[in-house]
Parts: C-alpha cells; structure tokens; sequence
C-alpha cells in the first residue's frame, strides 16, 4: 500500500527517461508534465476534459492527463509528443500533418498527434468514420478538421491512404 | 485549476480498501476518475481522502458463468467492455454502449462501477443494467449485500450505497432464449449527453412473455415504465402493438426542461426511443 499523505514520491517513465519526483496528491499529471517537468508539449486547453489538447499515452492507453492525479501514474510508462521525433526528424505522422496542413495555431496538435497515434497503433487501416471517432475527444478550432483527418489518413495503411489520395486530388482539380 | 489539498493512498486490496473507508469519514473511492477529478476541481464535493481503487485486481475482472450470466468487475473500464469476448458473446448491448460512451480517451479511463456510482441521470450504463435486471454487487466491513440496479439508483447524484460500502462487481443474467435487448438514445450529438433514452429487454414465445422498458432522462434516475410494460405483455411482437403501447407515456412522466428540449418534446420523444427500443430488443431475439 502507499502510504497515505498529501505528498507521494512517484517515479514515472517519460518517452523512455525515469523521473522521480515528490509531488502533491492534488497535482494533475498535465502540470507534473509541464510545470515539474517542464515537458511543456502537452498542452493544457480546457482543465476539464472536454478538448482533448492534453492526451498522452499512458500505459499503451490514450487518456487526458487533466483527467488524472499524478500519483495515479506512479510506475507508468507515459508517451508525450515530445516522444514522436527522432533526433528532431519528425514521424511519419507528424510529417504528414505539416504537408496537409494538418494544423493552423497548432494548440490542440500535441494531443491530435498523440490521438492519431493511438489510433494507428489500434486500427492501422481506418476508414474516415472512425477517424473522426477516434479524435472526438480532440477538438480543433481552427482546421474545421479535415485537414487533421486528411493527415492521418496519409500515413495509414491500405484503403486509408487510398481515400487521402482521393480527397487531395479532388482539391487540386 | 488547483485542487484542494488531498491525501491519497492506494490500498493493495478491496478489504484494505474497506478498512480505510470505513474508518475515514471524508474518504472517497477512486475509480477512473473521469467525473470525480473535475468534481475536486471545482470543489463541489468535499474529500479529504481519495482512495484510488482503479488499479485493484479484484474489481477489474469480467467473468462468464456456466448458466451465461456475467459478473463485471467495477473498475471495469468502457474500452475493456467494448473488447471482452465475454461480454461480446452474451451480452453484445452493453459492449456497444460502451463503445459510445464520450470518447476514447474517458473509455481508456471510465469505469461501469464510477459509471453507476456517480448516478448522473444523463449516464449511458444505468438505464441499461435496469432494463437487464443486473444486480449490483456492494462489500462493507461486515459482509456483502446485493441490490437489484432498479433499487440502486436513488436520485441525482445518489445511490443506494451506504458510507464506508463499496460497489464492487456488477451481475447481468443471460439474456433468455427468444429474447433481445435494445437501447436508442436521442443525443445533443453523436456519442455525448443525451436528452431521453430508453432500454429494453424482452422475451418472446409467440407472443411477448416478459418485457422491462426503462426510460433515462426523463426522471433523477431510470425508471420502468409498468403501464406500457403491462400492455406488451402477452401480446403479438407487432410493429402497431408497441407503438400503441408506448402511446401509455403520458403525463405520468414529468421529465425536466433545459435548454435541450422541453418537457413536452422529452415526453413525446420518450414515446419514440422506448418504441423503438422494444422493436430493436424484438428483432434481436427473432434473431438468435
């Protein structure tokens, strides 16, 4: 059992680097990211988990890290945005949301990459209908989402990327 | 937004948990969280304890017994539902409702225990454990007690818990031979807050032998509508019998108006979900 308190020492694994740290029970993991941590990729967008701008991968599961306690993710193994690049060369997907424009202001791309990923990894050939269910909990004020659907429709799998082609090309005419 | 300064402890088990329940008067249980935490952030509720149950063991386990009823564990989540063979086998209405819960990201997170527990009258699970006759299942220090999912649901925001008990699984028998279950919900939008619901369970041998129509949104809490439950029972499974019947829902129902709907428009829409859930429920047990 941990110990009851209002402080815990918790230790997390962030895009493969250990942390630990003391922190508040009353902490939300998204300002242990940002303010401890100074991880500051996962945006905060609403604070009460409806936009989605802060989700990040936790344990192979997309939450809402405004959603959470950041003891509750003492041991866990997190993904943040900060983790999709390799030596600065951006993914395939985050590739993709800058040639289709997958992005305007760029506040909710963090938690729409992190999405998209979760996605992909759980349905690697998605049809545009479950694109959109799959980034309802993501919201966009900006791109109308058609952009953002059209990005990750590029870099999947089969009939997904079929149907890409066929909305670009249908623009370009 | 800051919350209130908490203490936190996570027990190792459902007795530990029990222990620190019982023995703390400002404890709350922990489960995914995805109701509670805004809760704290808002400090509409006072708690001085969270004890996070979501990672037990115990409550986390979905089981399929020999006679087809199945035992779900509270700490369950939506996702978890919606992808168990188990649940998919026997009751495939609840893995699907479950699959239209909010969004992914509450799925990961959101419980069937925190789910009915919360009691929020716009809830997908409650309406549907009531139409499945599903028992709930609540430890306390002393022992274990079980009350029927129509018994629990007490008011907004209230259920029939008692302090220092916790739910802990949830048991829905099989659906009967010749019989289905439907759920239609009318929706501000796809997959979010709903203004009416009904649920409904029937069995048909010839004729309707056994029928439960439930209906949310139109009360705190889901309730079973007897007259038009009445007038089904022991009639032909017809398109034009259901839709009398659920002509019955009158001004014996007295849903809330807000900015969604007005009382009328729930009432009459009430009339539409519930036909159309009996005629999902028939069409599914002509089915099997």
């Amino acid at each position: 059992m941990t110990e009851q308190g209002t402080t815990h020492v918790i230790e997390v694994t962030i895009n493969g680097r250990l942390y630990s740290r003391t922190v508040e029970a009353r902490q939300l993991l998204v300002h242990f990211l940002r303010d401890t941590l100074d991880l500051t990729g996962t945006h905060i967008g609403c604070d009460t988990g409806s936009c989605g701008a802060c989700s990040i991968i936790l344990n192979g599961k997309l939450v809402k890290s405004c959603m959470m306690l950041a003891p509750q993710a003492d041991g866990a193994v997190i993904e943040t945005v900060e983790g999709l690049a390799n030596d600065g060369e951006l993914n395939p997907l985050q590739e993709s949301f800058s040639r289709n424009h997958g992005l305007q202001c760029g506040y909710c791309t963090p938690g729409m990459l992190m999405a998209g990923t979760y996605l992909l990894r759980e349905n690697p050939n998605p049809t545009e209908e479950e694109i959109r269910r799959g980034i309802k909990g993501n919201i966009c004020r900006c791109t109308g989402y058609v952009n953002i659907v059209r990005s990750i429709m590029d870099v999947a799998g089969g009939h997904g990327a079929e149907q890409a082609d066929g909305i670009v090309g249908e623009e370009q005419r | 937004m800051l919350l209130k300064s908490v203490n936190y402890v996570r027990p190792e088990s459902v007795t530990e948990a029990l222990d620190i329940l019982s023995s703390n008067e400002g404890a709350a249980p922990l489960a995914g969280g995805q109701s509670l935490t805004n809760v704290l952030k808002h400090r509409v509720a006072s708690v001085d304890l969270l004890v996070d149950i979501s990672a037990l063991g115990e409550l986390r386990t979905i089981t399929r017994a020999g006679d087809g009823s199945l035992e779900v564990g509270a700490c369950v989540t939506y996702d978890e539902i919606d992808h168990s063979p188990d649940v998919r086998a026997g009751h495939a209405i609840l893995a699907r409702e479950s699959s239209h819960i909010e969004d992914q990201q509450i799925r990961n997170r959101g419980t069937i225990g925190g789910n009915c527990c919360l009691s929020d009258p716009t809830n997908n699970l409650p309406p549907l454990l009531v139409a499945l006759d599903a028992t709930m299942n609540i430890r306390a220090v002393g022992g274990t007690r079980h009350v029927a999912a129509e018994d629990f649901f007490k008011g907004y925001f209230l259920t029939a818990l008692e302090p220092g008990e916790l739910l802990v699984s949830i048991t829905i028998p099989p659906i009967p031979v010749g019989g289905g279950a439907g759920y239609v919900s009318l929706s501000v939008a796809t997959d979010s807050k709903t203004i009416v619901r009904a649920a409904a369970r029937v069995r048909v041998d010839g004729v309707i032998e056994e029928v439960r129509v439930v209906l949310a949104r139109v009360a705190s809490v889901p309730i079973r509508h007897h007259a038009m439950e009445e007038a089904l029972r022991g009639v032909a499974p017809t398109a034009e019998l259901v839709r009398a019947a659920a002509e019955l829902i009158g001004s014996d129902v007295e849903p809330i108006a807000d900015g969604h709907g007005s009382s009328d428009y729930r009432r009459k829409m009430a009339r539409v979900v519930a036909r159309r859930a009996v005629l999902a429920a028939i069409e599914e047990g002509g089915r099997k």
